[in-house]
């Protein structure tokens, strides 16, 4: 099944870059986005629990980064196992600015969706996608529009210095 | 499959059901007629731990009219509201769709308070409730509401219901006297749901030009809609042939139709605007000025 689209987000390009590639920030916009661990600086892993209506499912999936040119261009590639489905692409996110405020994400790939969900729900797959895609892009303008408000900057200096201690004290203790 | 286990509750009133689905939440599901959720369970794409069975409840099973509106209960059969006198002859373009869902087995079992709760974007009640602006009655335990059907069907799957809230009952006011309606669909046919299905309804003024035409369409896009685009043509015209046809031409404006292995985007675009074409043709034709 191919995806592709564009969708204008508020914010300068470099804004949406760092939003786009930070993997705790992010877990909050995907839908159903439970956890979504750092295994490299390119390579994520995470739990969803997603679904639309009744259909609710929980999927674990790997998704890793290449063709990594900041701030403008990645290559995506994702791997999602459940018990209702399994889900594999690849895409690409290309980000161009529109103004000092402004960005056009355009999205674009293939992806091969199997099992018990896509049987009997073929035909609303596209649909499903799409909507699901929609909510993500929905959460990361909300996102940006805070952040531009200041609503991440007033947490302060203090967590923030914090934060970066864990992250540094994490990436000393773990091994891959 | 077997779906997986939970426990069944057979409720009598809707304050039974909503205090269950209260306290259950996210684990509780409510189920009528059970032809667009058992499938689903079936499948375990759903797995909830309990079931609340509201098909039983004496006030959701009535069509009354009341103050100039007719009322639906939702566990109301899609027979039922087929063979209803009252339907057939103050909202005849809801009778026509009944009888066209599924086959006679489905019309038996399932319910127009399920069908439009589940709204599945090949389903087919969505299209004549929007053509006749039908209203729903959400039931909570804090209170009722009332949703137009223009605010009612949001996106794929996604209604106006909040959780916590059941849908008890769809009214209509009547169709005027003189109104000239159809419903056609294109039936997948294995399945019978509606690849395409238009629910049509219009008036002639003295004149003979088409007024007040409404139009809704479902199985194009992830949800049905009002095809206004179609209406605003329509509208002020004579009716022939050409001036149909230009309406209809319009059908899927503004839609991003599904593709599926059933029919291409393209083709079911196509669709949209042949049956829109003959539902109109069909209405005027039973028009009387």
């Amino acid at each position: 099944m191919k995806i592709a689209g564009e969708q204008t987000l508020s914010a300068p390009r470099d804004r949406v870059w760092a939003l786009f590639n930070d993997p705790e920030r992010l877990s909050r916009l995907i839908p159903g986005c439970e956890k979504l661990e750092v295994i490299s600086p390119t390579e994520f892993a995470g739990t969803l629990n997603v679904g639309i209506a009744a259909v609710k499912g929980v999927y674990a999936g790997k998704l890793k980064l290449d063709e990594v040119r900041p701030p403008e261009h990645y290559k995506m590639t994702v791997d999602g196992k459940g018990k209702q489905g399994f889900m594999r692409g690849s895409g690409t996110l290309d980000l161009v600015a529109k103004g000092p405020k402004e960005t056009a994400a355009a999205y674009a790939g293939d992806v091969q969706i199997g099992g018990p969900l896509v049987q009997v729900g073929q035909r609303v797959i596209d649909s499903a996608a799409k909507m699901l895609i929609g909510q993500f892009f929905a959460a990361a303008e909300a996102e940006l529009k805070a952040e531009a408000a200041g609503t991440v900057a007033r947490q302060g200096f203090l967590i923030n210095f914090w934060r970066y201690l864990m992250r540094l004290v994490r990436s000393l203790f773990s091994r891959s | 499959m077997y779906p997986s286990e939970f426990e069944y509750h057979r409720v009598a009133s809707v304050k039974e059901a909503l205090s269950l689905i209260q306290q259950y939440g996210d684990e509780a599901k409510l189920i009528s007629g059970g032809h667009s959720l058992l499938p689903i369970l079936k499948l375990r794409l759903a797995q909830p731990r309990h079931l609340v069975d509201i098909a039983r409840i004496a006030e959701l099973g009535q069509i009354a009219e009341q103050s100039g509106r007719i009322t639906v209960g939702a566990a109301v059969s899609h027979h039922v509201v087929h063979t209803s006198e009252l339907v057939r002859n103050k909202l005849g373009l809801l009778a026509e769709c009944a009888g066209n869902i599924g086959d006679v087995q489905v019309r038996n079992r399932g319910t127009i308070g399920g069908s439009l709760a589940h709204s599945d974007p090949a389903a087919d009640y969505p299209a004549a409730v929007l053509a006749l602006e039908g209203e729903m009655r959400l039931e909570s335990a804090t209170g009722a509401r009332t949703v137009k059907a223009a605010d009612y069907f949001i996106d794929l799957m996604t209604t106006a219901i909040q959780p916590g809230e059941i849908l008890t009952a769809v009214s209509f006011a009547p169709l005027p006297a003189g109104a000239g309606f159809a419903y056609l669909k294109h039936r997948q046919p294995a399945s019978g749901f509606a690849m395409v299905g238009v629910a049509a309804c219009l008036m002639l003024d003295k004149s003979g030009k088409c007024q007040n035409a409404r139009v809704g369409i479902t199985g194009l896009g992830a949800k049905a809609f009002r095809a206004h685009a179609v209406e605003g043509v329509v509208n002020g015209k004579a009716p022939d042939a050409k001036a149909l046809a230009d309406a209809a031409a319009h059908a899927a404006d503004g839609v991003d139709p599904l593709a599926d292995i059933h029919a291409s985007a393209d083709f079911r675009a196509e669709l949209a605007r042949v049956y829109t074409r003959r539902a109109l043709e069909s209405a005027v034709a039973r028009a009387k000025p």
